[in-house]
């Protein structure tokens, strides 16, 4: 349970001293339960105050870091279990399984996937190199090396794979239980801090030292959840917490099965040993089948998977699920919102009838939608309203005569455009008088209520 | 004069022995063994089934069906009697016409409707029971002229209420060519009364598919025909004993009977009523069975329309100018008994718009009555307040302000298509019978317009206002037994639940313990809920497990338990939408309230927006807590913790809204004079210490209280 | 201490709805556990997947579709084609041509399309109505009573007309209605309230809380069945217990990812294969999110959200 304001404002100085940037000790206190501020931020708190602050902030779940520089990602660190409650707090990772075999057709169309939506980058941000058949969840803890197929040539062609990898400008998951072969492939991509993923009931010890000595996340798995929790107890004996629970290969059932049950021990029975991030392979639950991935990898967004691994990913399956992850990974407390200004829908110029609504991403998304369906050139403009919904907006003030008066002036529309009938929702209708006293010379119509009846209604306007 | 019950028992006892003599003509012609059915029918003969539980296949099971109906009516003459003789009565006619249905399957040929298919109890039923077709009558014998017969009929049809004719009707519509048949809505059923027997299979088929009603369970019948069909008898004079009897049986199934026979006739309250104006039939008989019309459609010249609501009419371009701050004009909501209002009567006393100078300034009052059997004088000002809206969705219409502070303009526009003051009359009566139908039965709109008239009528209802605000003011959340919650907000703070009493109201401002508990009564099952507060755990700082039930359920598990007068111990949650938050000042140990208009800085070195973000979201965050302005002058803010005293500073803006209010306060709790004086705001400091040390200059009574911490 | 899970079954569990007769009758929810955790009790009925068809035929302009449908024209012949696409539990005939701001077909005609659609189906039937409230209250009850005894489930019924199809479809003909609010826990409570108290019990009601296609939203969607479903189970709100289907095709095919032509987008690749990864994600994230059934438009959405099913239970 999260500390309260006050109960954080009790162990602050109380002076006011305002040395750590914000006014009171009160408000500190207030941003640092809010998680806003770091409680060191206060260079005045006593040891035992820190002490004790620490331990009751500490989330159930780790937070992990994995990669470097711009491409370091934060992973976990979650408090609750369903978005409603409190945001998640890091959004899922995904991953593209390179082979030797395929790396050379893969991998630029996967790097092709880059692009913006809603002021977030979209691209797949992790690639995943394995070693033979390798990983640990489909182990059984049998040790390593002696796989099947873990031959020299495979060993000569995983580093090549890893080298071509590496060189691809995005962050790594080298899967490999082997420590020796694990070593070679760290040299080469050690920069990119990647995640070493193969730590298993019985190369734990070895697996362990190496990523100390890369100083790198371990992943870690067992051939069940019972084997997981017993391996990262042994892990955390050897000091190594750094990690990433892999939750197995063995069947998208059980993989799914653990992904929950290590997720919900962690947060509602604060279970720390398994208060960690994990890592879902979709190429090993279902191989060269990229619709179950796809379909795979939407559950695992909501369904805690941190880091998702595919086989493959199309442009068509990335557009999806980059949205779908977008939505998931949003503030329940602080709406998607989109940049003010002008959107010309349909083609339309200067001359186009112009419509307003506010900056609240989903109504953006709904409204903008109808407009193109309606197939009437229209400018839509879109002013900065907090981002809440009309009638939210309306009521909070952030929607208004005025609002839209200072809106039209610093994007200087009355010059800009050339039309001067503007559409305002039908649910702000008692906004008309007021909008047409603050931008005198425009017509100012009444749209619907909803937006399923906009379609009817610009066509009715256009006719 | 005779008895009602013995005209009962005598009409039961005419029917039988009709029935007894088709059986028995049935037998010897067809057999015993001949098949008895009605067509398209699952049921059977529904009112046998229905009463006796039995399914009558053949001509003998319809003749022992027969030998106990005769027991049915063979009872003691009193009221329970007389209500079985009925459903004897209405077995009997069931026989009459299933001889008649054994001996063709079409024994009308098309000149009477008769039987009614199972497809038809659906059709007609389901909009009976979602109330789209508001009720039924049954029109029995033959009105005192053909144009009656017709305009009573039309009547009904105008009324959506569906239309059975027996007897002479028949014959008086089909001479005046009135339109007939179950498309729309009026059905000649037969010539005879013991053709009733095919409505009462009906009304029984009804229960039966519609209320699941088993077979012989006749409570079960008699509930769900005086609960869901909503039906009634208009039965002309004369009306003899045989209609008499199936009158009891109606008057059993909870469907009253209107007459205009007053011979021999015994009214019995809301049952059998003696109407001799057969004109004044529809309104009787829609009373007497508790129907309410839905009013569909307003009958002005312009538009309406949500979209006109926030139009302004310029003053170039108005025709009519009533201005409550320069003479008088007001607007008011009495309540008042049924009988005194006659349903849609809008009356203008005094000029019409048409009779002042274009652009004139004139006056106008509106007085709203209304009676129902739910409504409350406290839901006057609720429906008062909604003026504003409904007026101003005029095409053409401006209207502002409320009571006597109204501004209202009429455009030349609206004025030339033809508005004028009765119009007016118009929109409050559709609005407020269809906005609050669950409690408004009747409307009548007043229209003054006569200067001297209005200047008394304003005075008049100052006073009503005057009232109200005491009543308001004399609400305490210990003089009710009950509490709202209201969860309009969860649609965007999903956690969130506000607990709204009396001395509490919405932190959003707008919603007070009234309108709670009108948004409760008009809409039952919507955002306003009956909180009970009887198992008090703590009054003190207000805590009641009724409460905290609620707000467990209302939150879906998110929040545990609310104290309704302390900030510091599981303060109420906040959805974003508060008009003012407050906040400890631990330096003074007071509070600092700032509103959601004042964007600067506050003592506690945090603004508005930045508490508003610590705070909302129907999060607990003790020391913080959003709330309505006029909660800062109640003696419940922070009573846990030593009420207003506690304010600190509050921005320049808000003390004068308040400021007079909380002064008094003030006085009262404390016998502090001009207590606003003492609390900082932002023109004095917005700095922590220089607070402290105001507050000592200003002999602040915070200073000598218990520390909060 | 080895670790040992707490399965996490609950008291309360959800009504359970069955849809159709005979032998293909399907029955949705009755489990008692969150979606998906078989892990910790059985799950009484797997997620269903229905496939939509449209009274205006498929959009044959998507070349695996108009192959799938090839040589079928009638409203019956998409439905028996539908019935037979893998994956595919039930048939949903979507009355588009029904809308008055459309075609405006007539209710006489939308109920004889309905009945050979039902006569070609050998799997249940859904019917979605036009949107329109007038005009779907209009057209359920005809069609409710034109295939009493079929079962088949109407979508859908909201605040505006849920009095008349309740009573009609479900009372009067004895079929099964969707009661469709707007992503908000509390609106679809009071929907449910409101139509029970005609007298109609829950396990002839399904929850229709809403849709949005991935990237457009979804997490109100995703919050508010996760709401709902807590309340249904750990409250035990019995209000909230009905299962909740998720109509994903109508708003996975009409999003700017499904619809923009491949001209415009080149590097997107062909729009068909985009259509069916949306409705794919969104159908399955419904189905984490708690939807007991989905319905999807293309049959290799049917077929994959079918595989993932059996994948997880």
């Amino acid at each position: 349970m999260a500390l309260k304001g006050l109960d954080i404002f009790k162990l602050t100085p109380k002076t006011n001293c305002k040395d750590c940037g914000v006014p009171t000790c009160m408000a500190f206190a207030m941003k640092v339960a809010q998680g806003s501020v770091q409680i060191g931020a206060c260079p005045h708190m006593s040891d035992e105050a820190l002490a004790a602050l620490g331990e009751a902030t500490a989330p159930p779940m780790k937070l992990v870091k994995i990669g470097a520089g711009e491409r370091e990602y934060a992973l976990g660190g979650e408090t609750v279990l369903f978005r409603h409650e409190k945001a998640f707090v890091s959004k899922n990772l995904f991953g593209v399984a390179l082979k030797p075999d395929s790396a050379e057709r893969v991998l630029p169309e996967v790097m092709k996937i880059d692009y913006e939506r809603i002021g977030e980058r979209m691209h797949v941000e992790l690639l995943h190199v394995g070693y033979g058949g390798s990983g640990n969840g489909d182990m059984a803890g049998s040790g390593n090396g002696d796989m099947a197929d873990g031959g020299s040539g495979d060993r000569a062609a995983f580093l090549d794979t890893v080298r071509k990898a590496a060189a691809a400008g995005r962050t790594l998951v080298i899967e490999c239980g082997d420590a020796g072969v694990a070593r070679e492939a760290l040299e080469l991509a050690k920069d990119g801090k990647p995640l070493l993923n193969g730590a298993n009931p019985s190369n734990y010890a070895e697996m362990a030292r190496l990523a100390e000595e890369y100083g790198v996340a371990l992943g870690v798995g067992a051939p069940d959840i019972g084997g997981i929790y017993d391996t990262v107890q042994a892990l955390e004996g050897l000091g190594c917490k750094n990690l990433v629970i892999d939750v197995g290969a063995a069947s998208a059932k059980e993989a799914f099965a653990n992904a929950v049950q290590i997720r919900r021990a962690a947060i509602k029975d604060s279970v720390r040993s398994l208060g960690y991030p994990s890592l879902v392979n979709l190429e090993k639950l279902a191989p060269g089948n990229p619709e179950l991935q796809l379909a795979l990898a939407s559950v695992f967004v909501l369904k805690y998977g941190s880091i998702i691994i595919m086989g493959d990913m199309s442009y068509a399956q990335a557009l999806p699920l980059f949205g779908l992850r977008q939505n998931i990974f949003t503030d329940p407390q602080k709406p998607m919102t989109v940049e003010p200004g002008v959107y010309p829908i349909n083609g339309a110029d200067e001359s186009a009838i112009c419509a307003t609504t506010v900056n609240f991403a989903l109504t953006y998304f709904i409204i903008s939608g109808e407009l193109q369906r309606s197939g009437v050139p229209v400018n839509l403009l879109i002013s900065d309203a907090g981002g809440y919904s009309v009638l939210t907006a309306w009521a909070a003030g952030k929607l208004s005569a005025a609002s839209l008066e200072k809106f039209f002036s610093e994007q200087g529309l009355n010059d800009r455009l050339k039309n001067r009938t503007l559409l305002i929702p039908g649910k702000v209708a008692v906004l008309k008088g007021e909008i047409e006293e603050s931008l005198p010379g425009w017509n100012i119509v009444v749209a619907p209520n909803e937006a399923v009846g906009i379609v009817k209604f610009m066509k009715e306007l256009s006719a | 004069m005779k008895l009602l019950f013995d005209r009962v028992f005598d009409g039961a006892g005419e029917m039988l022995a009709m029935a007894e003599k088709e059986i028995a003509a049935a037998t010897a012609e067809l057999g015993e063994a001949a098949p008895i059915s009605m067509p398209n029918t699952a049921y059977s003969l529904a009112c046998h089934n229905a009463y006796l539980g039995k399914q009558i296949r053949n001509v003998s099971e319809l003749a022992r069906g027969f030998s106990e109906a005769k027991e049915w009516a063979s009872g003691e003459r009193r009221l329970g009697g007389a209500f079985n003789a009925g459903f004897a009565t209405f077995m009997a006619a069931e026989a009459i016409e299933a001889c008649k249905y054994a001996r063709s399957p079409d024994p009308y040929g098309g000149e009477y409707h008769g039987h009614m298919s199972d497809a038809e109890v659906r059709e007609l039923g389901v909009p009976l029971v979602t109330g789209d077709i508001p009720g039924f009558v049954v029109i029995i014998g033959s009105a005192p002229s053909d144009e009656e017969a017709v305009e009573l009929i039309r009547g009904y049809q105008s009324r959506a209420i569906f239309v059975f004719l027996i007897g002479g009707i028949i014959g008086q519509a089909r001479r005046q060519n009135l339109n007939m048949g179950f498309p729309v809505r009026v059905v000649a059923v037969g010539p005879d009364i013991w053709c009733a027997a095919h409505i009462i299979s009906f009304v029984n088929r009804a229960a039966m598919i519609f209320g699941a009603v088993k077979p012989g369970d006749r409570e079960a019948f008699d509930h769900y025909t005086f609960h869901r069909i909503r039906a009634f008898v208009n039965a002309f004079r004369p009306v003899p004993d045989i209609v008499v009897a199936s009158g009891g049986g109606a008057i059993a199934m909870g469907f009253p009977v209107v007459t205009d026979d007053a011979a021999d006739m015994w009214p019995v309250p809301k049952s059998l009523i003696i109407q001799q104006n057969t004109a004044d039939f529809i309104e009787t008989s829609l009373e007497a069975r508790d129907i309410k019309i839905k009013v569909s459609k307003i009958d002005i010249p312009v538009a309406y329309s949500t979209a006109f609501e926030g139009e302004i009419v310029r003053r170039a371009d108005m025709r009519a100018d009533m201005d409550g701050s320069r003479s008088d004009c007001f607007e008011l909501v009495v309540s008042k008994e049924a009988h005194e209002i006659e349903d849609h009567s809008i009356e203008l006393i005094g000029p019409d718009i048409d009779e002042a100078e274009p652009g004139a300034r004139t006056s106008i009052g509106f007085v709203c009555e209304v009676a129902g059997k739910a409504m409350q004088s406290d839901f006057e000002p609720v429906f008062e307040r909604k003026f504003h809206n409904f007026i101003n969705c005029v095409e053409g219409v401006m209207h502002t302000g409320q009571r006597d502070t109204i501004h209202i303009r009429v455009s030349k526009a609206a004025f030339d298509a033809g508005f004028r003051a009765r119009h007016f009359g118009e929109v409050l009566y559709a609005k407020v019978k269809s906005e609050y139908e669950s409690v408004v039965d009747k409307c009548a709109v007043k229209i003054y317009t006569v200067p001297e008239q209005l200047k008394e009528l304003r005075a008049k209802a100052t006073e009503i206002y005057n009232r109200r605000d005491e009543r308001l003011g004399s609400l305490t959340d210990e003089s009710v037994d009950v509490f709202y919650d209201c969860i309009l907000c969860q649609s965007f703070s999903p956690a969130h639940v506000c607990i709204v009493t009396p001395e509490r109201l919405g932190l959003c401002g707008a919603v007070s313990w009234l309108d709670a508990k009108a948004t409760n009564e008009l809409d039952a099952n919507g955002p306003c809920q009956r909180v009970s507060k009887q198992r008090v755990v703590d009054e003190n700082i207000g805590i009641w497990e009724d409460v905290n039930e609620r707000v467990r359920e209302a939150s879906h598990g998110s929040l545990e338990q609310v104290t309704l007068y302390s900030i510091m111990v599981d303060p109420m949650t906040s959805c974003g939408c508060f008009e003012c938050i407050c906040g400890i000042e631990p330096f003074s140990n007071g509070v600092v309230i700032v509103n959601r208009e004042h964007d600067g800085m506050t003592p506690l070195g945090m603004t508005f927006s930045e508490m508003a973000s610590m705070t909302g979201g129907g999060v607990q965050t003790p020391g913080f807590m959003g709330h309505g302005k006029q909660f800062i002058s109640s003696a419940k803010f922070m009573k846990a913790e030593g009420g207003p005293a506690r304010i600190v500073w509050m921005p320049k803006a808000l003390k004068e809204t308040v400021g007079a209010k909380l002064n008094g306060t003030a006085a009262r709790l404390y016998g502090i004079d001009d207590f606003v004086s003492m609390i900082a705001d932002e023109t004095v400091t917005e700095d922590a210490e220089a607070l402290l040390e105001f507050l000592g200059g200003s002999g602040h009574p915070v200073l000598g209280m218990e520390p909060l911490l | 201490m080895p670790f040992a899970p707490v399965p996490q079954a609950f008291k309360s569990s959800l009504k359970e709805v069955v849809i159709g007769a005979g032998e293909s009758a399907v029955a949705l929810g009755g489990e008692n556990v969150l979606p998906l955790y078989s892990f910790d009790a059985p799950i009484k009925n797997r997620p269903k997947v229905g496939i939509e068809i449209s009274d205006l035929g498929p959009d044959r302009s998507l070349p695996e579709l108009a192959k799938f449908y090839e040589g079928a024209s009638s409203a019956a012949e998409l439905a028996a084609r539908a019935c037979a696409a893998p994956g595919a539990d039930f048939v949903c005939l979507w009355l588009e041509g029904a809308d008055p701001n459309g075609e405006d077909r007539d209710v006489a005609d939308c109920v004889k399309i309905c009945r050979e659609v039902a006569e070609a189906s050998p799997l249940p039937l859904a019917v979605q109505g036009c949107g329109s409230p007038d005009k779907d209250a209009r057209l359920f009850e005809k069609i409710a009573e034109a295939l009493q005894g079929r079962n088949v489930l109407l979508l859908s019924a909201k605040e505006e007309n849920y009095k008349g199809i309740a009573v009609a479809a479900v009372t009067a003909y004895g079929q099964k209605i969707a009661a469709e609010s707007s992503v908000d826990i509390n609106l679809a409570k009071q929907l449910n309230v409101l139509i029970s108290q005609l007298g109609i019990a829950g396990d002839s009601t399904v929850m229709h809380l809403g849709a949005s296609a991935a990237g457009y939203g979804f997490e109100y969607i995703a919050s508010t069945t996760d709401r709902v479903r807590l309340a249904a189970l750990a409250q035990n709100d019995a209000a909230l217990q009905m299962p909740v289907i998720a109509p994903v095709a109508a708003d996975a095919w009409s999003v700017k990812e499904s619809v923009m032509s491949e001209d415009e987008f080149p590097e997107w690749g062909p729009v068909e294969r985009r259509g069916a990864d949306m409705e794919i994600c969104t159908a399955s994230a419904m189905i984490a999110a708690g939807a007991n059934a989905v319905i999807v438009r293309h049959p290799r959405s049917a077929a994959a959200v079918a595989e993932l099913i059996s994948a997880l239970l």
